[in-house]
């Protein structure tokens, strides 16, 4: 038997197999274009605006009035409703009415005024965190400029000029810089490690299970037949089809990305293509790793869905690495997806020479080169299997 | 009798799922131990001793002091003093550090002359949570020194006189139901109602998937003793429901419980509102899972359907700010109503009113995935057939047509085309 034939002839016995069931289209393809799509419409706006908040005034004059308009024209934050009191406010707050609330207290500005230090108070819900964060963000900043206000009217009084007061209220000023997302854009934050998961996810369960379902089906015998008994060339044969599928959809993620949204890819597009490229193939040698260790279907499948899936918050693109419990971090080695993070954020977001990449590109071709340490297992299998439920 | 019916079926589905390993491990030990998993993941909450590194161009005692207490905060962590910013991008570059603190060479003279001075602060965007670390540690020291500078340049009044120049109206924030503002508190609520829908998916799909594998095998499933399909429908959602009351119970009380987060819930609220989630999600689990043909592909079809289902629910990105589309999407979902209702009864302590909303929601949830498995059920009792697969071979089925319908408008339209090119062509000869 001609090598070459063997390889084309399974490749294209795959495809018909993948054709003939509507599960593979399903997970292949419309799961993930779905989440692209939802992914990257959810946050469209980049940066949540209009944050539904309240506001309790109890002291109800010149100060506190303009404290409250100066905080609706902030773009994040919105002013819903005025409460007549504070319990009322919180129970709107449970109601999921609104994020957050300004509590002015009675005599607010005559305690100003006579230079008596008066206090207002910001309460959010951290049960939302994202818009905690950030209403509190605004309230703080309105805060701090309705003192300076008070501030500025009594410097300027004793004769001192604007820059002046200034340069005592707030002597030393904080300039922020966020490298490679200035506009602090949740999209490209969560997008950019999203979409690429959800890929893994599905790649990790659709090379195990269709590795397994020859062995439940009883084809195993033929598929081997069909390479010449060569498991390595059964076994990439087999994941040719899919291959070429997954990398258009990681393609089609690409583009969605880079291309459609804008978002930086300040080393151009190839470094993130060949991250993506080699994503794609390291899953598929995990997968592969796992359904050769593991010889039956549901545990191996599900080892593979567990990884997918816990690869998504120990990739570290939302809760940091350095911030999880030591055995988590040495874990996180073993997540193809955490080194595709660590090359996004290089390449994409930082912009910086691909030398420094280098090792997390590598440690992806490794796990493209795990299952040669137990294929052979699957050889084995594949003659002798019997399926259990 | 339809009682003694319903039991009969409630402990044969019983018998039937503690029977199948597969199926437990999702009723049980993914309940059991996902939420461990997670918990124990975010436990820390919030991310402390951020590394950074400095450059300081003043090298004065200003400058020196506010590296220092930069280091100081339990937000940041100095790791290396730059002689200048190349060096500090490449320790960015390396992953040793997450920021750049650096402070311009006019700094002092600035403050001297009485003008406002600018610290630049660069951080690496890679994690939010970085940004926030560097964010809130260095504008809590510039606050404490602006104080100090304010205090040496007031010297002749008295320390009151002083404390309300520099802050003619004090503020203090409050973070309400959530005191760490941490990630354990705002992420588990989600997580664990996600865990409870997503296995009972799972788990009734398997089954079901298991009983299409008979029925193709040419075994008699069905609960055909049975008159009634209803009977049959109930009796299963009981058995599932016994089973989950437990599961609730250790996913919704006891996992909190254990990692110290907020627990405000009052229990009847919390019974009120967890029955009819559990009921709508167990309803929802029979009618998805008359589209599954074999044991195994539940994982291909449902797992990652948590990753978007997380999201709107509203939890990470708001509610209010989600495209219509998605917002009215969402509320297929009972996932959607029981992380809402759930986060805010056990981490804000709302009551049965406050949660009226989602409480409706569910309901209408429950008889409408009810209504849906009856009809699907009915079908199947009669038929014996996968009315779900038959579905979907319809549907592309129709696709395939309309794709050959498309292709036959083109190849027309094209035809057209060249016609009209050739009699212009001809027209120009002329």
């Amino acid at each position: 038997m001609s090598g070459k034939s063997g390889f084309w002839a399974i490749v294209k016995r795959e495809s018909s197999r993948m054709y003939s069931r509507p599960l593979y289209g399903l997970s292949m393809v419309f799961a993930p274009l779905f989440c692209f799509i939802f992914f990257t419409t959810l946050m469209k706006e980049g940066l949540p605006e209009s944050l539904p908040a309240g506001v309790v005034d109890e002291d109800n004059t010149a100060v506190s009035r303009s404290i409250i308009r100066n905080l609706d024209s902030y773009q994040q934050t919105e002013i819903v409703r005025q409460y007549s009191n504070f319990a009322e406010a919180r129970e709107a707050m449970q109601r999921n009415e609104i994020y957050g609330f300004f509590y002015i207290p009675r005599g607010t500005q005559d305690k100003a005024s006579s230079q008596e230090q008066p206090k207002i108070s910001i309460y959010t819900n951290a049960t939302y965190l994202i818009p905690s964060s950030l209403l509190y963000r605004d309230m703080k900043t309105m805060a701090v400029m309705a003192s300076a206000a008070v501030g500025r009217e009594v410097l300027t009084a004793r004769g001192a000029n604007m820059d002046q007061a200034m340069g005592f209220l707030q002597p030393i000023k904080m300039d922020m810089h966020a490298l490679g997302n200035p506009w602090l854009n949740y999209n490209v934050y969560l997008s950019n490690t999203m979409l690429p998961a959800v890929l893994v996810l599905m790649v990790l369960m659709v090379t195990c299970f269709s590795i397994h379902s020859e062995l439940k089906d009883g084809t195993a015998g033929k598929w081997m037949e069909m390479a010449g008994d060569n498991v390595l060339k059964a076994v990439s044969a087999k994941l040719f089809p899919q291959t070429v599928v997954f990398s258009f959809m990681a393609l089609v993620y690409i583009v969605i990305l880079y291309g459609y949204l804008g978002f930086p890819a300040n080393n151009g597009l190839w470094p993130m293509l060949l991250a993506a490229q080699l994503l794609i193939l390291a899953s598929q040698g995990f997968a592969v790793f796992i359904a050769s260790a593991i010889p039956s279907l549901r545990w191996s499948l599900s080892l593979c869905t567990l990884w997918g899936v816990l690869s998504i918050p120990i990739s570290g693109f939302s809760f940091p690495v350095m911030g999880m419990p030591e055995a988590l971090q040495a874990l996180s080695y073993l997540f193809p997806l955490r080194y595709y993070f660590l090359i996004y954020v290089d390449q994409a977001l930082n912009g910086i020479p691909m030398v420094y990449s280098a090792w997390f590109y590598t440690a992806l071709v490794a796990f493209l080169i795990l299952p040669l340490v137990d294929i052979s297992l699957l050889r084995k299998a594949a003659h002798e299997y019997t399926y259990l439920p | 009798m339809w009682i003694k019916d319903m039991l009969d079926v409630c402990g044969k589905e019983l018998r039937k799922t503690v029977s199948d390993v597969g199926v437990l491990v999702f009723f049980i030990v993914v309940p059991l131990l996902y939420p461990l998993l997670y918990a124990y993941l975010y436990g820390r909450e919030v991310v402390h001793e951020v590394p950074v590194v400095a450059v300081d161009d003043c090298r004065s005692t200003t400058s020196r002091e506010f590296l220092r207490k930069s280091d100081a905060t339990p937000d940041l962590r100095i790791i290396s003093y730059c002689s200048d910013m190349e060096e500090a991008r490449n320790l960015l570059h390396r992953h040793k550090a997450y920021g750049v603190i650096y402070i311009p060479s006019d700094l002092d003279r600035t403050l001297q002359e009485g003008r406002q001075a600018t610290i630049n602060l660069y951080c690496d965007m890679s994690g939010l949570l970085y940004y926030k670390a560097m964010l809130s540690g260095c504008t809590m020291v510039s606050l404490e020194m602006n104080r100090d500078i304010q205090m040496v340049r007031l010297s002749g009044m008295s320390d009151r006189e002083k404390e309300v120049m520099t802050m003619p109206i004090e503020n203090e924030y409050v973070t309400m139901f959530n005191p760490t503002n941490g990630f354990q508190g705002f992420l588990i609520p989600a997580v664990l109602i996600l865990v409870l829908q997503q296995t009972l998916v799972l788990g009734v799909a398997m089954m079901a998937g298991t009983e299409e594998e008979r029925r193709r095998r040419g075994e008699l499933v069905l609960g055909h003793e049975y008159d009634n399909p209803i009977t049959v429908l109930g009796g299963k959602a009981l058995a599932y429901l016994l089973v989950y009351g437990l599961t609730a119970t250790y996913v919704l009380c006891v996992v909190p419980w254990l990692f110290h987060m907020p627990q405000l819930w009052k229990l009847p609220t919390l019974v009120t509102f967890v029955i009819p989630f559990l009921l709508a999600s167990i309803f929802f689990a029979i009618s998805i899972s008359f589209f599954v043909r074999d044991r195994e592909s539940c994982f291909l079809l449902f797992v990652f359907v948590s990753v978007p289902l997380i999201f709107m629910s509203g939890i990470s990105w708001p509610t209010s700010n989600m495209p219509a589309f998605w917002r009215v999407f969402a509320q297929i979902f009972p996932s959607t109503q029981g992380v809402n209702g759930f986060a805010r009864i056990n981490t804000t302590g709302a009551l049965l009113q406050d949660v009226r909303y989602e409480l409706i929601a569910l309901w209408i949830q429950t008889a409408a995935y009810f209504m849906i498995s009856l009809f699907i059920y009915e079908r199947l009792y009669r038929s014996d057939k996968m009315p779900g697969i038959e579905f979907v071979l319809a549907m592309r089925a129709r696709a395939r047509r309309n794709v050959r319908n498309v292709r036959v408008a083109v190849r027309d339209i094209r035809s057209d085309i060249e016609e009209a090119a050739e009699r212009m062509r001809g027209r120009r000869k002329k």
